[in-house]
């Protein structure tokens, strides 16, 4: 019978105490993994984003249009591989407005060339981009509505006011995480050739693609040199440049998130260090019999210490075992349908599973060692003595 | 009865351990009422903007101003509507603005921008918005490039303050001439210029996102509705300014509401098992004591009773330090993107007599729910087994 054995058997001492601190301890874990499991989705949508496509858009503001030639000196810029155009549409499905779907016009040929990593079938591809009314909608939301391809879908304008009436010619999916499956896209003429003609030729923003990574800040400062001396000035960064600052905006969110994430481990380390506390100081007596018998003040200790490494470990595995399912298979499901925008993969990430189950067994300890402490510090004398 | 100073007593015999399940009870209490009081002050900030007795009119379908387009031939037209009241010289009372974003650079953050809400309105806007008081400098001239700032946003973006200037366009600076308060609503985090200035900057000329007036009397509003979006061929929609900034506030408020109310959720099941653990400690612990009382001749609804009060008492005690910690919450600004307007606000904070009560309650009902199995062990307990041991 080894020490480590000892502290094993004294979790089962009291083994209701045991099993509520261990639920306690569980409950807290799987709090703390939600919430950075929240954070890393976040951190993510943005990790997904593509460096190698730039964004052009209006430098004061992002509701400003740029001219439609824009595109084209976009694409005399040596080093650009291809751009496209789109305008943020702004359209709700009558009958379901709170579900959100982003809506685009685009010029579907181009759009495809740029946005390569949307996948769609063949033949639904050249249905689309001859259907001027045609639609190509994300695999999510096509499931959310029950949508097939050949159905009608009449969505009402919030930007541009009206009815708008679509067919849908394609249904895509996505091979990269850098673009959502749930957006509907739309042609950009049907929308240009039905505006007052003083709002006509006006595009939202330019995505254009570069050869890599490494050369996007360069031809982003190309793009706004290129219009600095026009009208309208131009703000270009890559998407994933663009992802980071929208998190900037939201960052006080994030910090008061983190914060949250630490006030539940501390929570945890008080039910833990509690329940430690109670314990050891239930058995004074005994721990003073040891002492007697020959056990050094360090044996006591690492009876505490392990015992609460143990609570602490069986708790994280409860709450990360709890979390992984609750997460994965429940919670997670419903924030990548209803929040795709925002969460577009909202998993467990392995590192989050080893900082919970790391941080509950080292928490434990931590908030053992003033019991453990004073244990091993106990008189033989007095800790005899001590009355029940 | 047993006195209470018996429960008191056993609770301080044992500081440590009260002490960290008061501060776990405590920290939930602190988290409640924190995100609450957040909510409360984005519905504040959000909502106070608005009075009840003024209409805004958007164009229809446009959840927001900045999504709303309304041509200058319809101003006359709301301005002339039934129910609009006029001012002394019978000139109808209300405004008429273009509201948009800029992205403007953020002090000591290495060149990172994030979104100001700029506001080009009529030159009547302090007689319109009478809650608006220029704390510092002077109003803005008619047609001059200068701009008055919410006293929130000083500091806050490169070039917003008093004598400085910031650009809206290539070779169009707007000098900072006045700092305005607005009893804390989200005006204060919005910059204020004159309407022709942002027409012209942004190629807007002729048009304008909102029109508000204010109405003889909030019964009005009705009248003023149907009036207003009768006509289908304008395509208008009126709301009065409390609704429509209350239902600007939904979405943020809400996201708040529900990130809060969820991490409460499993706090207070921690905090309640926390409890728990410690009460059937206590019970477990004073088995002689508890024998001893019913042999003296206690009824067990009687120790029942005391356990439960004790579970009370403990969380009480973390329910008013939470409590107490969270009000000093209300000197703390959380600046915060308004997911309507994509414009950074910042909100502060609310307290309420209601939110800090309600937070208290819910520490107390962690007590009850912690101490009531241990309580019925406690007065389970046969007089002669406890006294045996």
């Amino acid at each position: 019978m080894n020490l480590a054995s000892i502290a094993l058997k004294n979790t089962r001492r009291n083994l209701f105490r045991t099993v509520l601190t261990v639920i306690g301890v569980g409950v807290a874990m799987l709090a703390f993994l939600l919430i950075r499991t929240v954070l890393t989705a976040w951190l993510v949508s943005a990790e997904y984003a593509a460096q190698d496509r730039l964004a052009t858009r209006h430098k004061v503001t992002f509701i400003m249009t740029l001219p439609k030639r824009y595109v084209e000196d976009i694409r005399k810029l040596p080093g650009i591989q291809g751009a496209t155009w789109m305008n943020w549409f702004g359209a709700k499905l009558p009958g379901h407005e709170d579900a959100f779907f982003g809506t685009f016009a685009v010029d579907p040929q181009s759009f495809l060339e740029v946005y390569d990593e949307i996948v769609v079938p063949a033949e639904h591809k050249t249905k689309w981009i001859e259907n001027r009314r045609g639609a190509l909608v994300g695999a999510q939301t096509a499931r959310q509505f029950g949508w097939k391809v050949g159905d009608k879908v009449i969505l009402e304008g919030t930007i541009f006011p009206g009815q708008w009436e679509f067919i849908v010619e394609g249904i895509y999916s996505a091979s990269r995480k850098s673009i959502d499956q749930q957006s509907f896209y739309f042609h950009w003429n049907y929308m240009n050739d039905s505006l007052p003609a003083s709002q006509q030729e006006q595009i939202g923003w330019i995505a254009s693609k570069v050869p890599d990574a490494g050369q996007a800040a360069t031809l982003a400062k190309k793009i706004d040199e290129l219009f600095e001396p026009r009208d309208i000035q131009t703000l270009s960064m890559s998407e994933r440049a663009m992802n980071t600052s929208f998190l900037g905006m939201i960052s006080t969110l994030l910090d008061a998130m983190q914060i949250v994430s630490i006030v539940i481990l501390i929570i945890m380390m008080l039910i833990l260090g509690n329940t430690i506390a109670m314990g050891v100081r239930e058995r004074t007596r005994e721990y003073g019999v040891l002492r007697a018998i020959g056990f050094l003040p360090k044996h006591l200790s690492t009876f505490i210490l392990v015992e609460a490494g143990v609570l602490g470990l069986l708790g994280g595995g409860l709450g990360l075992l709890a979390g992984f399912f609750l997460i994965n298979y429940g919670v997670g499901r419903v924030m990548e349908e209803t929040f795709t925008g925002l969460f577009p993969y909202f998993r467990v990430a392995t590192q989050d599973m080893v900082i919970s189950m790391v941080l509950s067994v080292a928490l434990a300890v931590i908030a053992s060692i003033v019991p453990a402490y004073n244990a091993s510090k106990l008189h033989v004398t007095d800790a005899l003595r001590k009355l029940g | 009865m047993i006195p209470i100073r018996y429960n008191i007593r056993s609770l301080a015999v044992r500081k440590t351990t009260t002490f960290a399940t008061a501060a776990g009870i405590a920290l939930v209490v602190f988290v409640l009422a924190a995100s609450q009081m957040l909510s409360n002050g984005i519905r504040n900030t959000l909502g106070r903007a608005g009075e009840p007795d003024h209409a805004i009119v958007l164009r229809k379908g446009s959840d927001n101003e900045m999504s709303s387009n309304l041509e200058t031939k319809t101003i006359n037209l709301i301005y002339a509507a039934p129910g609009v009241k006029r001012d002394e010289g019978g000139q109808p009372l209300g405004v008429s603005e273009l509201q948009l974003v800029i992205a403007l650079e953020k002090p000591g953050t290495g060149g990172q921008v994030s979104n100001v809400s700029v506001r080009g309105t009529t030159d009547n806007v302090l007689k319109y918005r009478n809650h608006v008081k220029i704390v510092a400098g002077r109003a803005i001239q008619p047609g001059a490039d200068e701009a008055m700032i919410g006293t929130r946003l000083r500091g806050q973006f490169a070039g917003l303050d008093l004598g400085q200037s910031f650009e809206i366009k290539k070779n169009l600076k707007l000098k900072v001439v006045g700092i305005f308060e607005a009893q804390g609503s989200a005006q204060e985090s919005e910059v204020w210029t004159d309407l022709e200035i942002v027409r012209s900057a942004f190629g807007r000329e002729g048009l304008v996102s909102s029109v508000s007036v204010a109405l003889e009397s909030a019964a009005k509003f009705d009248a003023f509705r149907v009036a207003m979006e009768s006509d289908k061929q304008l395509g208008l929609q009126a709301y009065s300014e409390t609704a429509y900034y209350e239902k600007q506030s939904e979405g943020t408020a809400g996201l708040v509401t529900f990130l809060g109310g969820a991490i409460v959720f499993f706090f207070s099941v921690g905090a309640i098992i926390g409890a728990m653990i410690t009460m059937y400690a206590a019970v477990s612990h004073r088995k002689r004591e508890v024998g001893t009382l019913r042999a003296l001749g206690f009824s067990r609804l009687t120790i029942l009773f005391s356990f439960l009060l004790e579970a009370i008492l403990l969380s009480l005690l973390g329910g008013i330090i939470g409590a107490a910690a969270s009000l000093s919450m209300g000197l703390v600004h959380f600046s915060m993107m308004n997911f309507n307007s994509w414009s950074e606000v910042s909100f502060s904070f609310d307290p309420a007599p209601d939110i800090i009560i309600s937070a208290i309650v819910l520490g107390g009902f962690m007590g009850i729910l912690g101490g009531l199995f241990p309580a019925i062990q406690a007065s389970r307990t046969s007089p002669v087994e406890a006294m045996r041991e």
